[in-house]
């Protein structure tokens, strides 16, 4: 276990995303496989449900977990593998929360126009 | 909360036989290419185009080229084993009845396992003529 408050918050925040990836991952891949029954099958039908924009949304936060889910395994794989990594873990979950926000602005103002602007 | 083991000699030590520390070491192996292959899925499905322009039409059009089917193999057998791993190990730690954990976890695999084949499939058991037939029909407004 991680000793200090922000090695808890790092893992608890891995976790969740971590988890919320897979139960996405699993939708995703089902959802996707529709497509088998071709082009006047479900697939079309299911899709439009989740062009809503509720679920549009959740597809913001899909990325945003994936980008923090990402780098921070990157740091726990640093911490894992390098002799330094310990003595650096806050200053690299700080790093991490610093670089998914640089990454997660330009993504919102990419995404939220084409949910909100009316298309 | 679980204690986890702080590095490799850590792990070694700790893990109850070989395959635990093996999945330790896939977890962060799967997870060095899962960054290139997640970030570049997600930039160019959601960042290149609006997501609201996917359609059967897109799905197939790019499912069709070889590059995307080898690509998309990869994503989804190494996100499946690292994620549904994951998700094992977090069942294990939280559910605390072994009978009750023991079923959740085979309710999990099954599931999985179902869902992967039919990625699988999806990938590759479906013939492009008929998808590429099936888009043409589409786009001459069949
Ligand atoms: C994008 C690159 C990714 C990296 C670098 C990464 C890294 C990691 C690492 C190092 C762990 C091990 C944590 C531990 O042993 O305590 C982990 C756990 C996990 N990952 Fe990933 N991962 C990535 C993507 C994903 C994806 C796409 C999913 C979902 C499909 C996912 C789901 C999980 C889950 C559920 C766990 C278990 C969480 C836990 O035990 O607390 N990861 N990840
Ligand atoms: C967040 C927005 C996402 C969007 C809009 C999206 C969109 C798509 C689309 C359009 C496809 C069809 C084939 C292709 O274009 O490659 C696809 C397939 C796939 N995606 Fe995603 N994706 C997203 C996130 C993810 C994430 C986070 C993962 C991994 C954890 C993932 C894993 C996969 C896999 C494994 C396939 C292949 C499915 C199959 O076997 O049939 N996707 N996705």
């Amino acid at each position: 276990m991680y000793r200090g408050r922000e090695g808890q918050w790092a893992y608890f925040l891995h976790r969740i995303t971590g988890v919320a990836l897979v139960l996405y991952l699993l939708l995703h891949v089902f959802d996707i496989s529709l497509v088998m029954y071709g082009p006047d099958g479900p697939f079309n039908a299911f899709l439009m449900f989740y062009h809503q924009w509720p679920f549009r949304i959740g597809l913001v936060m899909v990325i945003a977990a994936v980008v923090y889910h990402a780098l921070n395994g990157l740091r726990i794989i640093l911490l894992d593998f390098t002799t330094w990594g310990i003595r650096y873990q806050r200053v690299m979950w700080y790093t991490v929360l610093g670089v998914t926000t640089v990454i997660g602005v330009p993504v919102l103002v990419k995404i939220l126009p084409e949910i909100f602007g009316g298309a | 909360m679980a204690v986890r083991p702080k590095n490799l000699q850590e792990a070694r030590d700790r893990s109850r036989n070989n395959a635990e520390l093996a999945w330790w070491v896939f977890m962060r192996v799967s997870g060095l290419f899962l960054v290139f292959l997640v970030f570049a899925h997600v930039f160019v499905n959601n960042i290149l185009i609006n997501v609201a322009t996917v359609d059967y039409n897109y799905v197939a059009t790019r499912l069709a080229k070889p590059g995307v089917k080898v690509f998309d193999t990869f994503l989804l057998g190494l996100a499946m084993l690292h994620g549904v791993n994951g998700l094992r190990v977090v069942i294990g730690d939280n559910i605390r009845r072994p009978g009750l954990r023991f079923w959740v976890q085979v309710v999990l695999i099954v599931v999985s396992v179902g869902i992967f084949v039919a990625g699988v499939m999806t990938l590759w058991a479906f013939s492009y003529r008929e998808m590429g037939d099936a888009i043409r029909d589409l786009t001459s407004g069949h």
